[in-house]
């Protein structure tokens, strides 16, 4: 793996910046969340302690604690926005609530809602019943049967009114009250003031009646009757005399809350039954739209799970949830939840109202989360940017640094590859040495080495020529000790030993010679002297030359019909010649030609000597020409250092060309050619 | 051809200085001459051997160039004694090749060198040869010997060698290499013949720089000289 590679995936760890990014506005939201619960807790719990001094502003009627029971025929009043019209339909009243069963069914079922609207107050029954029982004209209720809603009010003075509905057709009526005539006979008489309108369905009847809010204090009971039987349900002033209480937002409230409140939050007060007393404000952001237009592609990744958030759930007149159950109990609480309708957060926080020591009702508190939402984004999409900038940054600094660094390191393998060149020259200058930092400290460390390199190579070049000095003095001494020994009148046997002995040095001399040769080509090269002279001419004797001297191999020599002039020292060349040739001869096969070419190439004379012995190994063809560098294996008893073809590049350096060894194209053998450069 | 007496009985036995710093070297040359017949003095190094030359100076001096803590004391040695006499025959001793060349111009006034290769009976030989010269040059002159090819006149006796009449001042060795060549004009000489002829032991590039040099003093003579003419692979010939 490149450096650069593995300084890049390094660099991926810059990808932490984000994710931290992202931690950190987890946690961010998380305290906000925090600060918005504390804060709206607190808002909660200041209306509420506000609220519990003054409950004559809270309650209807402040010391009445008894809870709201259905059973009782208690009533919980709906605040309708505008009036409805008297049709025996409640679809316009637009409350989302279903009327409810009227209590103490016998036989009977019917439902009723109530609500009030400007100074009426409104009442919607519906009954099942499929036999409408007319009203008989002049009919009174407790002689005959008919089809019979009682309605009893308790006026705000104390006083309680009877009145019915009943009718003879469907449409609009009127209720009628009992009135005693003069007569001493009671009589049903019309209330105007109490209109209603009786729908007849496929199921029974509807009827929905309009009552004057001055008519009503705090109670009514409704009954309803059927004419045909025995059916008959709802509770009267009698049944229930602590019944029939109405619960109804307590007017002024709404706007005594709405002083308490900021924008964006929706206050409701509740009384202990979690009924509604009065509401006030909108939670509904203008941060929906916002939101879905900041939507960013990374929120997912950073904002919180809220899917296991409850649902919030709605009911026209009452609240629900946690946080109103906590603070009924007494405890405040708020809650995130999520929006019935679309899934937005919502916090709620609800307090209780403590009045004289018993919990009484609660102050509910309701915030878009949105907003949160908006502020951590902002706050996130900033980070989110910067750090995605940051690494970005990082990468392309990463990047160009590994780049620098992989070339630098490229150019000191480069320099380290190419430092020992193929004719054995050591370079002892690395790039980078000069640079102070860890590369330039192993380019010096190269260049160390690199340096001891080349004196050991110098020491085996020089080693030779210094052997050859060095052993030539003892040797001469045994030499000269046989030739006295030799006069001094040996027996013939002792002469024998003799002989040997002399044989050996004599090998020795040749040994030692063979090692000296490069030092003296070295030698005469310093002071060889340059003359033009005609390379094809000492070709020609040359090989006339070799063929005399080598009388078991076969010469052939191709040179252009004309001189070829080159500017150099004969004397050299020739012995280049001879060193190429000898080499030839020895691994020519004894049937083998050893061809010797001439030719004009490119401002060269191109000189080439190939034989058809067996090829040179790839490995070893730059190698060749190195001093010392022996690979053959003793195919004859003359001793072999090496330096045949290291003269041969000698020489041809020293002529300004050089020097390379190669296979023929054939394959059939070695091609050693030189370049010499034309005059 | 010269011929080549392995020694020669003197009427008189001649003396001898070696001058050389290898013990054994030292006595083993001494060993040999003195058998040769010639009473051999030794020395170490220059300062005993110029202290003994000025009480008495030998008949020929063989010198090794490099004595003791003297790289090239025996180059001083031969210029010191050259200056005492300008006849004494000195031949020098050498363990290196490129110290030929510094010795071989004769510029110091020694009459041959050798390396340290050469066998004793070589050796013995070229002082003999020596000796020869001398006499030879001290007798009135016998023609019998001597050797024309043109403007090349060799006198084998002497082994003086004159072109246009003017002596080219040859060392044995050199002089012999030309009496080779120029004995069979045209033929070609090999380098092994021409040491075998020189009575020496040396390599090619030696002979190579013998040639080149002999080239030189001719030319330094006669500045169109090429007589002596080079065949590649073979070796050199005479051409008139």
């Amino acid at each position: 793996m490149s450096i650069r590679l593995q300084l890049l995936i390094v660099a991926l760890t810059t990808l932490v910046l984000p994710w931290a990014g992202c931690q950190y506005a987890r946690e961010l939201e998380t305290a906000l969340r925090d600060s918005q619960e504390s804060a709206l807790l607190a808002s909660a719990g200041t209306i509420a302690n506000a609220l519990s001094a003054q409950p004559q502003l809270v309650f209807r009627d402040p010391d009445d604690t008894a809870p709201f029971a259905a059973a009782r025929g208690d009533w919980y009043v709906f605040a309708l926005s505008s009036q409805p019209l008297l049709d025996g339909y409640r679809d316009d009243w637009g409350i989302a609530a279903a009327p409810l069963p009227l209590p103490a069914a016998s036989g009977y079922s019917a439902r009723a809602q109530v609500a009030s609207a400007d100074r009426y107050l409104y009442l919607y029954v519906e009954v099942d019943d499929t036999h409408f029982d007319p009203e008989p004209s002049n009919a009174h209720p407790e002689r005959d049967r008919f089809d019979r809603i009682d309605l009893t009010l308790q006026h705000p003075d104390g006083t309680r009114e009877f009145y019915f509905f009943a009718t003879g057709a469907p449409g609009m009526i009127a209720a009628q009250s009992i009135v005693n005539g003069g007569d001493g006979q009671d009589r049903a008489v019309e209330e105007p003031r109490i209109q209603a309108f009786w729908l007849q369905t496929a199921a029974g009847y509807h009827l929905e009646a309009r009552i004057p809010a001055s008519f009503v204090g705090s109670r009514l009971w409704i009954e309803a009757f059927d004419g045909s039987g025995n059916g008959k349900i709802g509770l009267d002033a009698v049944a229930a005399p602590d019944g029939g209480r109405l619960f109804s937002m307590t007017p002024g409230l709404n706007s005594l809350l709405g002083t308490f409140i900021r924008a964006g939050t929706r206050a409701t007060v509740v009384d202990i039954n979690a009924l509604k007393l009065g509401t006030a404000g909108n939670f509904v952001a203008d941060g929906a739209a916002a939101s879905e237009q900041g939507e960013s592609w990374y929120r997912h990744l950073i904002s919180v799970d809220t899917s296991s958030f409850p649902l919030q759930s709605f009911a026209p007149d009452r609240l629900e949830g946690n946080s109103v159950r906590a603070a009924l109990a007494g405890q405040p609480h708020a809650e995130w939840v999520r929006g019935a309708a679309n899934q937005e957060l919502l916090l709620t926080a609800a307090a209780p109202m403590v009045i004289g020591g018993t919990t009484r009702g609660a102050v509910f508190l309701e915030q878009a989360g949105d907003q949160l939402l908006e502020l951590r984004d902002r706050a996130v999409s900033h980070l989110f940017n910067l750090t995605l900038l940051a690494t970005g940054a990082a990468f392309i600094v990463m990047f160009g640094f590994a780049t620098w660094l992989s070339l630098r390191i490229a150019r000191l393998r480069d320099a380290a590859d190419s430092a020992v060149s193929s004719d054995g020259k050591i370079r002892l200058d690395m790039p980078e040495s000069a640079s102070a930092d860890e590369i330039g400290a192993l380019a010096r460390g190269f260049e160390r080495l690199l340096a001891r390199l080349n004196e050991h190579t110098q020491y085996l070049r020089t080693l030779g020529g210094k052997l050859s000095h060095e052993l030539r003095t003892p040797l001469t001494i045994v030499r000269s000790s046989l030739d006295n020994l030799e006069s001094e009148g040996l027996r013939d046997e002792q002469r024998h030993f003799v002989t040997r002995a002399r044989d050996g040095t004599q090998r020795l001399q040749s040994i030692l010679s063979a090692l000296g040769a490069a030092a003296r080509v070295e030698e005469s090269i310093k002071q060889a002297e340059f003359v033009n002279f005609d390379l094809c001419e000492l070709l020609r004797a040359a090989i006339a030359g070799y063929r005399d001297g080598f009388p078991h191999s076969n010469f052939a020599l191709e040179t252009p019909a004309d001189p070829c002039f080159i500017r150099g020292a004969p004397d050299l060349v020739a012995q280049l010649l001879d060193k190429l040739v000898e080499n030839a001869v020895d691994f020519c096969p004894p049937a083998g030609t050893i061809t010797v070419r001439l030719d004009r190439a490119q401002g060269n004379y191109l000189l080439a000597v190939s034989n058809d012995g067996p090829p040179i190994p790839p490995a070893l063809h730059g190698r060749l020409f190195e001093s010392l560098f022996e690979q053959r294996q003793g195919r004859d008893d003359k001793p072999h250092f090496g330096l045949g073809l290291y003269i041969v590049r000698l020489v041809a350096e020293f002529h300004g060309g050089s020097a390379v060894a190669d296979n023929r194209a054939d394959g059939g053998g070695a091609l050693f050619t030189i370049t010499l450069p034309l005059i | 051809m010269v011929a080549m007496p392995s020694a020669i009985i003197p009427s008189m036995k001649k003396l001898i200085a070696v001058v050389e710093d290898e013990p054994a070297l030292r006595e083993n040359y001494a060993a040999a001459l003195a058998r040769h017949g010639y009473s051999v003095k030794t020395y170490a190094n220059r300062k005993t051997a110029m202290q003994a030359f000025q009480n008495h100076l030998p008949d020929l001096a063989i010198i090794d160039i490099s004595l003791e803590d003297e790289a090239e004391g025996g180059f001083d040695l031969c210029r010191d004694l050259r200056a005492m006499s300008a006849e004494l025959p000195i031949i020098f001793l050498t363990a290196r090749d490129s110290e030929l060349d510094a010795v071989s111009g004769l510029r110091l006034g020694a009459d041959d060198f050798l390396t340290k290769d050469v066998s004793l009976p070589h050796l013995a030989a070229r002082v003999a040869a020596l000796f020869r010269r001398i006499d030879a040059l001290r007798r009135p002159d016998n023609a019998a010997e001597i050797v024309r090819r043109g403007a090349l006149s060799i006198d084998g006796e002497k082994m003086q060698t004159t072109w246009d009449g003017k002596p080219v001042t040859l060392s044995l060795t050199e002089f012999w290499i030309v009496h080779a060549l120029a004995r069979n004009p045209g033929h070609v000489k090999n380098r092994q013949q021409l040491m075998d002829a020189a009575n020496v032991v040396l390599d090619d590039n030696t002979i190579t720089s013998h040639i080149k040099r002999m080239r030189r003093k001719f030319q330094q003579i006669d500045p169109k000289f090429d007589a002596i003419q080079t065949v590649y692979g073979m070796g050199y010939r005479w051409v008139e």
